[in-house]
């Protein structure tokens, strides 16, 4: 045994870069906020932009190919000609399951075990076919599962709010006590840590999301399945990883075991990441290979190397999948049996409109829009009131965790195209301010049985205060109201001009009602549905 | 440098003002040379500005309306924390009048620091988006240019105060602004659909949380919330004034150029001020009425005989 000398090896340094490519990720999650009134630059997008199966099931289900999104063509090539690299060493998720895999290993004092191929791995390649064929007729629901996807979502809307709930709750408790020593107060180092934390990295006071909990369990059940099996989601489920499997079958650079080293000692497959090496010694799936350079690492008898060879040569140790095609005939029929499931709904068919699935300015009609929505929460992430928040069962099952405005919580404002801006796929077309002006989300109405200048006889107005529209959505109309003891006056009661009204929010979310606002604004009106607009064009009926 | 806390500069004013009272003319006579009650500087100058000359006529208005109040060393003690609370409610450009002129707040920290402040923070509780409406407002930069801190408002640390009025018991309360040693009132005179008009005592609006029910008394709202904050100085912006569709405004037609900033001591009386400016009668203003019967100032403001000023 050499002893233990640090030498500089390949999984040492894929570690180095998996960290970097984590930090980067976060990095652009954390800058994709407002800042001094600007958005962030298109290059927080760089990981979908990067991501082949945002690129594929885009262009599958919406005929479309975003522009940029034609980076992953990159992330193809480099599969072609490496393998899984991706998933080795650039994915956020694979590394945070690493990091999760060594951490639970460590707590249970486990070295990791001889992990060999098991046949259950190929049920991701037959999810993603599954996938595939609702996506070939029209859904996009497979991206929901991505892994990018599923982190982006999982720390917009779980983590970092929680993150930011515990940062505030406590430093405010802190800074309300007011504890110290003599004239030395502990609110001397948390109100500028706090203060740092709130306008460097939070994005929304107070943020938090409908159903984050559901996203929470989520992410928290795919991270704890390292305790059952290392990178478990990567090797089971994964359908990124399974399309990059499916190109990395005859990658150009190659595992070859030098049988005059080898001892059959199986140490090698200690700590596989993708539990590509089978039983038979020597013997390896390529398309399970996350090029984790574990293995290299782990001969004691330097036998085990990558080399480079042309995909004619013949590769005696690399083993095909053997994908079942009964099975994936199945795969395909249980893809059109979840299409079935997810579009079966009245919502599903447009036979209905749900009144409080008001989508973001710019979002294409509801069809074509869950066409090209990744439900990566970038959009959640970045809207400056965070009143765009992650549908649960508002745009049935196929628009889980897609976007649409909650005004009670954040209205959309009026002078921001931030949504359009950062989407990735371009579900919510990128508008100018002066066209986001003209798109109407929805209209207002008025519960009169509860707004106060109808239904308690005083003066109110704050909603017509707060109507962005220069000439005003909303408008008062003089009325004459008798009070208990029998006096007359006139109070200013409010009206919604629908011409004007573009469905903002605003009067809603500043409505004194807090628990049902008295003004509400519904999804009727919408400009991207013709069928939902029950209000007759120009000229007004005022 | 020891740092004077709002209680103990009370303390002592009271203390001040009852020596004079013993003293006798003497030190009120002083007082009286120390700056009038009020000044009003008009502009003058060409008409048909263009928006540089705007600017610098904004600039050259609040200097001479502050000077002839006796400068801002009568309010300003060195080495105080100064808090100038202009209107940044809405997510408009200055041109549009819904928010203070940028140049006005500008030019006030900058006094504010060269008479001795240690510090200037400006800062309001927008009803927009606080980060687009800070930037498009153009007081962020300008504010931040002068040499103030930028304070974005953070809904958790508001404290629940005793306002002690008529209608609003207890309000909660952005303490940063209560702890500071000064409070300058920088407001915009503007339309409003149910006030008709807001200028200083409706700017205290912008220091309290849940302000949205105060809407439906807001004439007795507002002067209760000015007596709690013991108005001491205000800077009254009406370079540009918003005639209709107030408070938020957005539409050029509605705005007027009146090339007007007024100082003063008197709340109520830079309100009647403001008022006339927008075309109405004082006394038709529930706040103005209101704040006279509390003692708060004067709706006659003549009676203060105003310093004015032509400014060109």
């Amino acid at each position: 045994m050499i002893g233990n000398r640090w030498r500089l090896t390949g999984a040492r340094i894929r570690r180095v870069v998996q960290l970097l490519a984590l930090a980067l990720f976060v990095g652009l999650l954390l800058a994709t906020r407002i800042r001094g009134g600007e958005g962030p630059p298109g290059a927080v997008k760089l990981f979908f932009w990067l991501d082949p199966l945002v690129l594929a099931a885009t262009f599958l289900a919406a005929h479309a190919v975003p522009l940029m999104c034609l980076l992953a063509l990159a992330t193809v090539a480099a599969t072609l000609l490496l393998g899984r690299v991706f998933c080795g060493w650039v994915c956020p998720l694979g590394t945070i399951h690493d990091i999760a895999g060594r951490t639970i290993d460590f707590v249970r004092g486990k070295r990791p075990g001889n992990e060999h191929f098991s046949r259950w791995q190929r049920a991701k390649y037959y999810l993603l076919a599954a996938f595939a064929v609702m996506t070939l007729l029209g859904a996009h629901w497979v991206t929901i599962f991505d892994p990018l996807v599923l982190l982006y979502r999982s720390i917009t809307a779980a983590l970092l709010p929680g993150f930011q709930w515990a940062v505030e709750e406590a430093s405010t408790v802190i800074y309300r006590t007011d504890p110290g020593i003599g004239s030395a107060r502990v609110t001397a180092i948390t109100e500028p840590a706090y203060r740092f934390l709130r306008d460097g990295i939070f994005a929304v006071q107070r943020q938090s999301f409908e159903g984050a909990w559901l996203i929470l369990v989520v992410f928290a059940a795919v991270v704890g399945m390292n305790a059952l099996r290392r990178r478990w989601w990567c090797r089971y489920i994964c359908p990124l990883g399974a399309m990059l499997g499916a190109l990395s079958i005859r990658p150009l650079l190659r595992r070859r075991v030098d049988a005059g080293r080898c001892t059959g000692c199986d140490l090698c497959s200690a700590g596989c990441h993708g539990a590509a090496a089978t039983e038979e010694p020597a013997a390896w799936k390529p398309a399970e290979c996350m090029l984790c350079l574990n293995c290299t690492e782990a001969c004691r008898r330097s036998g085990l190397a990558f080399t480079a060879g042309w995909p004619w040569q013949a590769r005696t140790q690399a083993q095909r999948l053997d994908i079942s095609r009964r099975a994936l005939v199945a795969s395909a029929a249980g893809g059109l049996a979840g299409l079935w499931l997810v579009r079966s709904s009245p919502l599903a068919r447009g036979n209905t409109y749900n009144p409080s699935l008001v989508r973001p300015p710019g979002a294409r009609a509801e069809r074509e829009f869950l066409q090209r929505c990744t439900a990566c929460g970038m959009c959640i992430k970045v809207c400056p009131t965070g009143g765009l928040q992650p549908a649960l069962g508002e745009a049935g099952l196929e628009g889980l965790w897609t976007p649409r405005l909650v005004p009670q919580i954040g209205h959309c404002e009026y002078n921001c195209t931030l949504c359009g801006q950062v989407c990735p796929t371009g579900a919510i077309a990128a508008l100018s301010v002066e066209e986001k002006h003209k798109v109407r989300i929805g209209l207002a109405a008025f519960d009169v049985r509860r707004c106060i200048p109808y239904a308690y006889g005083r003066d109110c107005m704050v909603c017509e205060e707060h109507c962005p529209i220069p000439d005003k959505a909303i408008f008062f109309v003089d009325a004459v109201v008798q009070d208990h003891d029998g006096a007359r006056r006139t109070v200013k009661q409010p009206r919604v001009d629908p011409s004007r009204c573009i469905g903002c929010g605003i009067c809603e979310h500043v409505c004194v009602f807090k628990d049902r606002p008295a003004v509400r604004v519904f999804s009727a009106n919408e400009s991207r549905h013709p069928d939902n607009q029950p209000i007759l064009g120009e000229p007004s009926p005022y | 440098m020891t740092r004077v806390s709002r209680r103990d500069f009370m303390a002592l004013t009271a203390g001040a003002a009852a020596l004079g009272a013993c003293g006798g003319r003497g030190l009120l006579a002083a007082d009286a040379t120390a700056g009038a009650q009020m000044s009003i500087a008009r502009w003058t100058g060409g008409k048909d500005l263009k928006p540089e000359e705007i600017r610098q006529a904004a600039v050259r208005l609040t200097e001479k309306a502050i000077e002839a109040i006796g400068g801002m060393k009568r309010f300003v003690s060195a080495g105080s924390v100064v808090w100038v609370k202009p209107n940044i409610a809405w997510d408009r450009k200055p041109e549009l009048a819904a928010n203070t002129n940028p140049d006005v707040v500008a030019t006030i920290v900058r006094l504010c620091l060269a008479a001795g402040a240690k510090k200037v923070k400006v800062g309001d509780n927008p009803c927009h988006a606080a980060q687009k409406t800070y930037a498009s407002s153009g007081i962020a930069d300008a504010a931040k240019e002068a040499g103030a801190e930028v304070v974005f408002l953070d809904k958790s640390r508001f404290k629940d105060m005793a306002i002690n009025g008529e209608k609003i018991k207890t309000l909660p309360v952005y303490p940063e602004i209560i702890e500071t040693d000064l409070v300058i009132n920088v407001p915009v005179v503007k339309h409003h659909v149910l006030a008709k008009t807001t200028i200083c005592m409706k700017n205290y609006m912008g220091v309290i949380e849940k302000r949205n029910t105060l809407h439906q008394d807001l004439g007795t709202c507002i002067a209760d919330l000015t007596r709690f904050m013991k108005p001491r100085l205000c800077v009254m912006d009406a370079v540009r004034i918003l005639t209709a569709r107030g408070p938020t405004g957005g539409n050029p037609a509605d705005v007027k150029l009146t090339m007007t900033v007024a100082a003063g001591t008197d709340i109520v009386a830079l309100d009647a001020l403001g008022a006339e400016i927008m075309g109405l009668k004082p006394a038709d203003i529930p706040s103005i009425v209101k704040g006279e019967q509390y003692g708060l100032g004067k709706m006659d403001y003549k009676a203060l005989s105003p310093v004015e000023m032509a400014v060109s």
